[in-house]
């Protein structure tokens, strides 16, 4: 309940200084909070923001969505795999290090400016949070619990999914939470780097043409969008842990 | 099917005679070796160590802390191969199944399924259908006295009852050997002495073989056909004492017989001076008055 009145407080603080700030700089720069919801408000009722949201998400799940389907079986069979999967280790660190705007360049070379590219862009930013996070959830595997499934005659297959899976779980859902916040900025990077469009064209649109309010609007529902994804991951991973008591 | 052959073919040169039983577990000159990942010095886990134990007989282990009953146990169970020496179970090399179950030290429920959920883990390879291993892991549930706690997950209950569940995971698949790491260590003493009368009772009526690690010296003379003492650095076994304590033990007060008396003045001395000599124990040295 304390929380609840903490997080209040703290709005109202990031308020207060958006506030002062739009004071300082002026509307021309730093529109006040009442500006902001009257744009937003222009922007939703012209449906505007409902098609940009709806674009951008279209491209946002596609990209996510194969990526977490392709991150995680790669995950768990490269920590199944023992040697050959340490083997691989050194690249997918590698990998996952690289600034994945990096491969915009190439990816538009490829694939033009059109969907592809953008759902490849985000495919790209949210598969190695959640293929490193899925391996280290199978290296993690509680080593007593394996070898007291061992001693009960489990074989490998049943220690995998009893034992290592449910135990990588947690790390599979951390790994999912920041994929989803990866893909999220790269939604919006590649409908600023190719074919401008979805959120990241209306930022683009705005920002160059300072409309401040409508651009803030934005970016607020960017913000808005950021939280719902990692919320409902949250959700989503209370679920699995009924076990855990808290 | 387990009726001694009359020679058996150089495995075993002094055959045993035809009248006594088959030892079940036996092992010869084994030992394992750790080797830390780097830098410390291996660890000589158990050395030479030669250990026959007949079906329906109940043998405890006890030594101080290191001295390799834990490493012994895994061994018994398959769970670990030997560097050197033979183990053998019921006359082959060991594998890991319902046919031993082990109480670990550590309790190790799985901490996502439910206490029946864990116990009925261990009863897959039973052959058991799905009905008839809930009915089993009830019932061994009641036991240890946990029915309530059925539905309940191991983050919920207290250390005593994680390891009644622990046991009763170990007891369900009814296995012909049973190896317990301290079972009872973190029992309270109430709990504990039922839980010892009820193992006796178990045993008296199935008459598996038992092999039991503790530390209570008392503990030990009150469960064991046999006391097997074991050291340290490297580990080994010491002597092993045959407890003729009439049975069942929990009929009456044996605590008050002198033999168990005599036993348990004689198995302490040997265990404190074994801890006070040993240069590597974290008690090397200590005045011996204490
Ligand atoms: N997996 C392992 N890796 C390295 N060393 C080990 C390993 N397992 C056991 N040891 C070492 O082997 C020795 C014997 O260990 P073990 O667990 O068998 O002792 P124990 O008699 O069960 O002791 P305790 O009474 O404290 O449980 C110890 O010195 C321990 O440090
Ligand atoms: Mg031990």
């Amino acid at each position: 309940m304390t929380i609840a009145i903490e997080r209040l407080l703290i709005l109202a603080g990031i308020l207060a200084v958006w506030w002062a700030a739009a004071f300082h700089y002026g509307p021309t720069v730093v529109p006040d909070p009442p500006a902001t919801l009257a744009a937003g408000r222009r922007l939703a009722a012209d449906g505007t923001l409902l098609a940009a949201l709806g674009d951008s998400a279209l491209v946002y799940l596609s990209g996510y969505l194969a990526a977490a389907a392709a991150a995680v079986p790669l995950g768990l069979a490269m920590g199944a795999a023992g040697r050959l999967g340490k083997a691989f280790e050194p690249y997918v660190y590698a990998l996952a290090a690289t600034p994945r705007v990096a491969f915009v360049p190439l990816v538009i070379v490829l694939l033009g400016l059109g969907v592809e590219a953008k759902v490849f862009i985000v495919f790209l930013g949210a598969i190695m949070p959640i293929l490193v996070n899925t391996y280290a959830g199978v290296l993690a595997a509680d080593d007593e619990l394996v070898e007291m499934a061992r001693s009960t005659g489990a074989g490998k297959l049943r220690i995998f999914l009893h034992i290592v899976l449910p135990g990588a779980l947690p790390f599979v859902v951390a790994g999912l939470r920041l994929g989803a916040t990866i893909g999220l900025i790269n939604t919006v990077v590649a409908e600023l780097y190719t074919a401008v469009q979805g959120l990241g064209g209306l930022l683009a649109l705005y920002g160059n043409t300072f409309r401040m309010a409508e651009y803030f609007a934005i970016v607020i529902t960017l913000a808005f969008a950021g939280v719902a994804v990692t919320e409902g991951l949250r959700l989503v991973e209370q679920r699995f842990a009924r076990w855990r008591t808290r | 099917m387990n009726r001694p052959e009359p020679a058996p073919s150089g495995a075993f040169p002094a055959a045993p005679p035809a009248e006594k039983p088959m030892p079940i577990i036996e092992l010869a000159g084994v030992s394992k070796r750790f080797e830390p990942p780097r830098g410390a010095p291996a660890v000589d886990a158990l050395r030479d160590v030669t250990l026959s134990i007949d079906q329906g007989s109940f043998v405890v282990l006890l030594g101080p802390s290191g001295c390799g009953k834990t490493t012994l146990l895994r061994l018994v169970d398959g769970l670990l191969p030997p560097d050197s020496g033979s183990v053998r179970v019921f006359g082959r090399a060991p594998v890991p199944g319902p046919g031993m179950g082990f109480v670990f030290q550590s309790f190790r429920l799985v901490p996502w399924s439910t206490v029946r959920g864990n116990v009925e883990f261990a009863l897959a390879g039973t052959g058991l259908d799905r009905a008839a291993r809930r009915e089993r892991a009830e019932h061994y549930l009641e036991l240890v006295g946990l029915a309530r706690f059925a539905s309940a997950y191991p983050g919920e209950l207290s250390g005593g009852m994680k390891q009644r569940a622990a046991l009763a995971r170990a007891l369900a698949p009814e296995p012909e050997i049973l190896l317990m790491d301290e079972p009872f260590a973190s029992i309270d003493a109430q709990t504990r002495e039922l839980m010892q009368a009820e193992l006796m009772r178990l045993w008296a009526l199935r008459r598996s073989v038992v092999l039991f690690v503790t530390h209570s010296v008392d503990e030990a003379i009150l469960l064991a056909d046999r006391v097997v003492l074991m050291g340290p650095r490297p580990g080994r076994i010491l002597e092993a004492i045959e407890v003729e304590l009439p049975r069942p033990r929990w009929r009456y007060d044996v605590r008050a017989e002198p033999r168990f008396i005599e036993l348990r003045a004689y198995l302490w001395n040997r265990i404190r001076e074994l801890v006070l000599s040993d240069e590597n124990s974290d008690f090397f040295g200590r005045s011996r008055d204490f």
